[in-house]
């Protein structure tokens, strides 16, 4: 007897539907799965035939084979598992083919017969459409529902299922929700003392969606501002929020309790992350990385100087387009990857050398140490800011600045004025002629005086300003005056 | 010279050698049981003539007058350019640190650019930072310069100065113990800074650290009788310890051309120092009123950061920024790395 069943497996961060053709004979008894099953899935045999047994369900002693359609796509992971067990169920006879009809299954089995999560739900739950709805562990079912809404179902046990699907059971009750789906709040930029120049840089950061470059001693606060500018960043629309927990559950890190989060995410991967495990990738499942993981969110890179080189040149395309296209001999996949990029490096390896002077590396050490952030991805980040350590003074004394809600409250003004703004702001004359000065000079290149006009509309937008004055100009050539600290 | 050549041979036991025996003799002494040829020291002699590379023997006339009496004076010297030019009636040494400040850029290149105006050869070492801004200003200034490193003149080092090195070569003349193909190799530093004082009649300190690389040329000069001065610095900055630890201990201050030509004995000499070495500045008007007044005010001739002029004049970042980038244009301020200073 064939029986087939709808499901779904993952390839990055997308589902992709797959049907479960299983085929029950006469013959020498054996169990054998066809159509490219990675490990895990060839594994399924095993797991399918002690949780039918321990469901208390017949296994057939026959000849069994599944497919595993389309058969030119690899499939990976367990959660193939309980679409095999209920293809089989409905070929061997245990199950009347009708029951299953219109249904998608997705899940992993125990050996005892249980239903186990499956990372990367969301995505899944988008490739199995199945008229009647789709079938996924009890635990999942939150998840699946935030795409596939009431057709959603879960079930605990495979033996449960099979009593539901028979028609002797009801879909048992969502379990509900226990945690709530704020995650901790990040600090508040209040604690940040002085620093007059790095607060703007991260307001205008947030505000503007510039990619922003802290260049500074030890102890002038870089990673403290970065982790505050999570804090300034407007809340995700529920859009933004389903793309960012598609991410997420795809690379296994889950949704607390299957519930988006407002919240951007702030990824800070360590300066030893490899290529892979920053723009995504690996040999069989192509997992999404750090970068996509911060898609919507922040991608922070503290000791940019540390990083591999090619890491941190891998990440000029997700800059450029929003998307990180991983290519492996199996396939190509396109992950989302639109973040705001917060870097942080040392002006040089003892890392004085923001101050005159005060630098005590050799002219070869800086020079080594500066080539490694090439020309064109410096040329990304819009703001580059030199910080210093805060004065003593007004670390210990200073009144504490302005908190974030308020920095905040700025920043998604400007995000809003900037939807309903018809063209751009205008620039003064006189900010126009500062430009074309500083381009003259020399001091400006043509893809600076860009970013730069881009940053004074932001300074301006802030400042609630209709025109873009020589002062905002101004302060928007200072928001990338760290240059001159890396550029030679 | 091909005993100069052999590995690890430096000027002392070069000396000694050719202090005992005719230089033949000592090279096949040195030689003995080594696989080295009458043809590798015909090779060696093809070499440099093919570079240009002239060979100046102790006790040739050719031989630089200065290092005649010269207690530890090289037994060979190789020079690329003009050997005459050593001769050159007065010259000054400039070094420094090579991390120096764009203050000690500035001075360096300056004295260069003046001593060099008249008429007197600057000697450095063509390193990074202070020795070459000293050159960069000398070159094309009038007098020829010298340049003296420590590697052989086959190739040129720091590979960042090879323009500044042929520049300097084409005007004036580079010298060096080092026969060509010898690596420029650590030891030889100090080794060469030795020789750097030894061809000048005064030698100035313009940055250093504490413990710099110039110390050596400083004790090597004053080894010698020859007078230093070191240029006064900032106490606040770590490249101005040396110099001013060297004013302490009795150098004499430098804080124009005129004083280092007065060290020379050279002032009663007309000579064409210009307008900004003398100390004369031109003073632009200064902001009359408001904010561009309050920040010309509080900007100092150090450079400050923006939060620290925030801070200090209480102002908005922005309305900071348009004032200092006014005050820019006026010529009264100065952009430095997002530091700003006062012109």
């Amino acid at each position: 007897m064939l029986a087939a069943i709808a499901s779904a497996t993952l390839s990055g961060a997308v589902g992709r539907p797959v049907s479960v053709e299983v085929h029950v004979s006469n013959g020498l008894p054996g169990f054998t799965i066809v159509g490219l099953p990675d490990t895990a899935v060839r594994e399924a045999r095993d797991r399918v035939r002690a949780a039918i047994l321990s469901s208390g369900l017949a296994w057939p002693v026959r000849r069994i084979t599944a497919n595993l359609a389309p058969s030119g796509v690899r499939k990976g992971g367990a959660g193939l598992d309980l679409p095999i067990a209920i293809g089989l169920l409905v070929a061997a006879g245990e199950l009347s083919p009708s029951c299953t009809e219109g249904f998608a299954f997705c899940g992993e089995l125990g050996l005892n017969g249980s239903l186990r999560h499956v990372p990367g739900m969301l995505a899944l739950a988008d490739a199995a459409v199945a008229p009647l709805g789709l079938i996924v562990p009890l635990c999942d079912v939150r998840e699946a529902a935030l795409v596939r809404g009431e057709v959603a179902h879960g079930a605990a046990t495979l033996a449960d299922l099979v009593r539901v699907l028979r028609g002797d059971a009801r879909w048992p009750s969502t379990p509900p929700p226990t945690g709530d789906n704020s995650a901790p709040d990040p600090p508040d930029l209040s604690d940040v003392r002085g620093q007059a120049l790095g607060r703007r840089a991260v307001e205008v950061a947030a505000a503007g969606h510039h990619h922003l470059l802290m260049i500074g001693p030890p102890g002038s606060g870089k990673t403290m501002l970065a982790e505050r500018l999570a804090g300034l960043l407007p809340p995700l629309t529920p859009a933004e929020a389903l793309t960012v927990a598609r991410i997420h559950s795809a690379a296994g890190s889950g949704l607390p309790d299957g519930v988006l989060l407002e919240r951007p995410p702030f990824r800070a991967p360590h300066h030893q992350a490899s290529i892979v495990s920053l723009v995504g990738g690996g040999s069989w499942s192509l997992r999404p990385g750090e970068a996509s993981m911060a898609t919507n969110g922040i991608l922070f890179l503290d000791e940019l100087g540390e990083f591999p080189v090619a890491a941190l040149e891998a990440l000029r395309q997700p800059l450029e387009e929003g998307v990180i296209r991983v290519s492996r001999a199996g396939g190509t996949v396109t992950f989302p990857a639109s973040f705001l990029l917060v870097a942080a490096m040392n002006p040089c390896p003892c890392g004085e050398g923001v101050y005159e002077g005060a630098c005590t590396c050799s002219a070869v050490a800086r020079a080594r140490y500066r080539r490694r952030i090439s020309a064109p991805l410096l040329d990304r980040f819009d703001l580059v800011v030199p910080l210093c350590r805060p004065d003593p003074d007004e670390l210990l004394a200073g009144t504490p600045g302005e908190p974030s809600a308020t920095v905040a409250r700025r920043v998604a003004g400007v995000r809003a004025a900037e939807l309903e703004r018809v063209g751009e702001l205008e620039l003064t004359p006189d900010a126009s002629s500062l430009l074309a000065s500083k381009l003259r000079a020399g001091g400006l290149s043509a893809r600076g005086l860009h970013k730069v006009t881009r940053v004074a509309r932001t300074v301006a937008a802030l400042a609630g300003a209709d025109v873009v004055s020589f002062a905002h100009t101004s302060e928007a050539l200072s928001l990338r005056a760290g240059r001159a600290v890396v550029v030679r | 010279m091909a005993l100069a050549s052999m590995p690890s041979m430096g000027p002392a036991r070069l000396r000694a050698l050719l202090g005992e025996e005719p230089p033949a003799d000592a090279w096949v002494r040195a030689n003995r049981g080594g696989s080295a040829s009458e043809r590798d020291v015909a090779r060696a002699w093809q070499r440099h003539t093919s570079l240009g590379i002239r060979v100046l023997l102790a006790g040739q006339p050719s031989y630089p007058e200065r290092l005649a009496g010269d207690p530890h004076a090289p037994v060979l010297l190789f020079c690329l350019g003009d050997p005459a030019v050593l001769g050159n009636a007065s010259t000054v040494a400039i070094v420094g640190t090579r991390a120096p400040t764009r203050y000690g850029i500035g001075v360096a290149a300056q004295f260069g650019a003046d001593l060099g105006a008249a008429g007197i050869s600057v000697v450095s070492g063509l390193a990074l930072g202070i020795d070459g801004a000293a050159h960069e200003g000398a070159c094309g200034a009038g007098a020829p310069p010298i340049g003296v490193v420590a590697g052989g003149l086959d190739h040129p080092y720091p590979q960042r100065h090879e323009r500044l090195w042929e520049r300097v070569a084409s005007s004036g003349a580079i010298v060096s113990e080092s026969p060509a193909g010898v690596p420029t190799e650590k030891w030889r530093f100090p080794v060469r800074n030795r020789l750097l004082a030894a061809l000048s009649d005064v030698v100035i300190v313009v940055e250093s650290r504490h413990h710099g690389g110039s110390r050596h040329t400083v004790d090597a000069a004053i080894d010698r009788g020859i007078p230093v001065g070191a240029v006064p610095g900032s106490i606040r900055s770590a490249t101005s310890e040396g110099t001013n630890a060297l004013l302490a201990d009795g150098a004499f201050p430098v804080c124009s051309t005129g004083d280092i030509l007065v060290a020379l004995a050279l002032t009663g000499a007309s000579l064409a120092i210009s307008q900004k070495a003398a100390g004369g500045r031109l003073l632009s008007p200064e902001p009359a009123e408001g904010v561009d007044r309050r920040v010309y005010e509080t900007l100092t001739a150090d450079p400050s950061s923006l939060d620290e002029l925030v801070r200090v004049i209480g102002v908005d970042l922005a309305e900071l920024c348009g004032s200092l980038e006014r005050l820019a244009q006026a010529g009264l301020a100065r952009d430095a790395g997002g530091w700003w200073e006062r012109v």
